[in-house]
């Protein structure tokens, strides 16, 4: 397999200003700071994390749609993090997005034909007749029918409307599609239909996501590899069954374990870690690891003194972490968490007899 | 007796398009201490319920029949006046977008210690203490100082977490939560659900909890009531429906869940659209999607039934125990443990 996209050491800062005529700079926001990861053709990328972990400002990076401060984006063999307007033109023909909220991301005052058909006009490809014919052979492919050509926005169900987007999204077949938590706004059941949709298109037509999303159970259904970001920076990263069968770092296991299970007695037998707060702001970021005002395995002197850098797991190829006192074993023991925050709820006396 | 009794409750709205009848038939039982899970698509019935129960629907539109008798009383078709004095205070209500529901221009506080004024004889000085010790109650740091921030100034989850303080401020019996953690991140929504389980333990309040995830139901629930097209189509125990589910669109829910614990290669789609309220199938309302769907299906409305040698389970289905038996065993064998692909 070929690498379509390497990213170097990515840094997006923004400056946060004071004054409105002579805007001091007074802070930055580290919104992503230092990420490194390649992604081979065909393959998929889940981006894991919270809200405010600079997951979706990482994807807007990447497609430029938003000016790194540092690094390098490598898209197919070309250096791309610098490329000027015209220059970008002929590589967003490879690379487009899905977006989250698909009541926002289309035009309420345009047909579905014509929304599915602007990437198509933009880049100036096929007649007229071409693009109507290609727009409703991509509704079929995506699961609606040729009809729904001259239709608004508002007459389709949320699930529709994504599946709009997708049909968007794959007009002028890209190779790197960037899907920003395109099912989080679904019923389980309409977001099972997508989740499906997309794994078919991946096959048909050879594509490369890169998924954003923080529901675990979804970034595992869909990814090859998986990344897991907490205030800008990975903490972890790996294949798929390596991540999820042993999670190194407490934040992924915390992730991990906050995920409901479909199933009562798993679910009152299992471990669980609450994280206490919230994600601390990026602004002010807390010092050495990000993470270790709110880590159960917060250890003072080394977590709050040493910044972790991502080591790889013995014996592994491509699983990293960065942590000085990582998960010995998953499920984790009572044992491994140190700290109040963490918890197991009770088994109860039906789970422990089965 | 139960501290809820609904009894074939029907909610029809008057449209410009038609009669939409959004609830039809639905009958359950809550008691004290009691969590009820309330599962389905969007559009299946599950929030107009109960709205239907707290007398919340416009009046000149939406037309109620049944019984809905809590503790005891008769409360379907109460005036605002009457009903006053249940919501907000017997009865308390979260909703899923803790942004919307609460006053951008007004201090928490504010709202907090409202809610207690309506509904108590005391002054605002009390109203205020109270409303400090239910912000710490929800585990908000600093409550003495938040108490005089603005909505904006706190994040999703804490929002929500203002939202059940404002629901519990009262000691409600009942707390009905109308998807509480659907717009929240993973670790915010275990906070929620271990806070929900807490107080309910400190309380014994019951708790309705609807939500379209199965995860959530699993986590939480004692009883489990599955709803589509305004109808209930499944109710069991939790651990009974997880283990045996009955019917046809229960698999289906079960299976469009991707789980950490379960590795698939493709999710179990339920096929199409959940059905227009307005112009409902003939026969049984998932016939359309089905894929077990034979010709009584489209011709018959299946009844509320019991499970075999079950009187906790009821579910509608047409198809025999054999055949149910039969294709829940095979769905269940299509689901590997997870981890069994990399031991291969």
């Amino acid at each position: 397999m070929s690498e379509l996209l390497a990213v170097e050491n990515l840094e997006k800062y923004f400056p946060v200003t004071r004054g409105l005529i002579f805007q001091k700079e007074i802070a930055q926001v580290k919104a992503v700071d230092g990420v490194n990861f390649t992604l081979n053709a065909g393959e998929t990328l889940g981006v894991v994390g919270e809200s405010g972990c600079g997951k979706s400002t990482m994807a807007r990076c990447i497609a430029r749609l938003l000016e790194p401060t540092g690094g390098k984006i490598i898209f197919n063999g070309q250096d791309i993090t610098h490329l000027g307007r015209k220059e970008m033109r002929p590589i967003r023909r490879d690379m487009m997005m899905v977006f989250q909220d698909p009541y926002a991301s289309l035009n309420a005052r345009k047909r579905v034909g014509a929304i599915i058909a602007e990437p198509l006009e933009v880049h100036q490809i096929g007649s007229d007749a071409d693009r109507k014919r290609r727009v409703q052979e991509l509704l079929e492919i995506v699961g609606l029918s040729p009809e729904h050509y001259n239709r608004f926005p508002h007459e389709f169900s949320g699930g529709q409307r994504q599946r709009i987007g997708i049909a968007r999204a794959l007009s002028i077949n890209p190779k790197l599609i960037i899907c920003d938590e395109p099912v989080s706004a679904l019923d389980v059941s309409v977001q099972a239909q997508i989740l499906n949709l997309l794994k078919d298109l991946q096959r048909d037509f050879d594509l490369t996501y890169i998924f954003i999303a923080h529901d675990l159970n979804v970034v595992r259904h869909v990814s090859d590899r998986v990344m897991v970001m907490y205030l800008g920076k990975p903490v972890e990263t790996g294949s798929r069954t390596e991540l999820y069968a042993a999670p190194k770092h407490p934040y992924s296991g915390a992730l991990l374990s906050a995920v409901p299970i479909a199933d009562p007695k798993l679910g009152r037998a299992r471990k669980q870690i609450v994280l206490v707060g919230d994600v601390p702001s990026p602004i002010n970021p807390p010092a050495a690891c990000r993470f270790h005002p709110r880590c159960p395995r917060f250890v003072d002197g080394v977590c709050n003194v040493d910044e972790p850098v991502l080591t790889p797991v013995p014996g592994s190829t491509d699983h990293e972490f960065a942590c000085h006192f990582p998960l010995e074993r998953w499920p984790m023991g009572d044992d491994e968490l140190r700290h109040e925050g963490a918890f197991s709820r009770e088994a109860a006396p039906a789970a422990a007899v089965d | 007796m139960a501290l809820l009794e609904v009894q074939d409750l029907h909610t029809r709205f008057r449209t410009d398009d038609g009669i939409v009848q959004a609830v039809s038939g639905v009958s359950f039982e809550l008691d004290r201490g009691q969590t009820l899970g309330v599962v389905g698509e969007s559009g299946s019935g599950k929030s107009v319920t109960f709205l239907s129960v707290m007398g919340l629907h416009d009046k000149r539109q939406a037309e109620m029949t049944g019984s809905v008798r809590f503790d005891n009383q008769e409360i379907l078709g109460l005036s605002t006046n009457q009903l006053r004095h249940i919501r907000g205070k017997r009865i308390g209500m979260i909703f899923q977008d803790p942004m919307t529901s609460l006053n951008p221009v007004k201090k928490i506080g504010w709202q907090l210690e409202e809610a207690v004024l309506i509904h108590n004889d005391v002054p605002r000085s009390e109203a205020r203490r109270r409303a400090i010790e239910v912000l710490e109650e929800v585990e908000i740091p600093k409550a003495e100082t938040r108490v005089d921030d603005y909505a904006h100034q706190f994040s999703g989850g804490m929002r929500q977490r203002v939202m059940i303080a404002m629901a519990l401020i009262n000691q409600p019996e009942i707390l009905i939560a109308d998807e509480p953690t659907t717009a929240l991140d993973v670790t915010t929504q275990a906070q929620i659900l271990r806070l929900m389980e807490k107080l309910q333990e400190d309380h014994g309040m019951a708790i309705v909890m609807i939500t379209h995830d199965l995860g959530v139901v699993a986590e939480l629930a004692d009883d489990v009531v599955v709803m589509y097209g305004g109808r209930i189509v499944e109710s069991s125990k939790v651990d009974d429906l997880f283990v045996k589910p009955e019917m046809p669109y229960t698999w289906g829910l079960l299976g469009s869940l991707p789980r950490v614990d379960v590795d698939v290669e493709r999710l179990e789609q339920i096929p199409g659209q959940p059905p227009s309220l307005l112009r409902p199938p003939r026969g049984c309302a998932f016939n359309p999607r089905c894929a077990y769907t034979f010709d009584r299906c489209r011709e018959e409305l299946p009844e509320l039934r019991p499970a075999e040698g079950k009187n906790d389970h009821y579910f509608r289905c047409h198809l025999d125990e054999g055949d149910r038996a039969r294709i829940w065993a095979e769905k269940q064998a299509a689901m590997a443990p997870a981890g069994a692909e990399s031991a291969a």
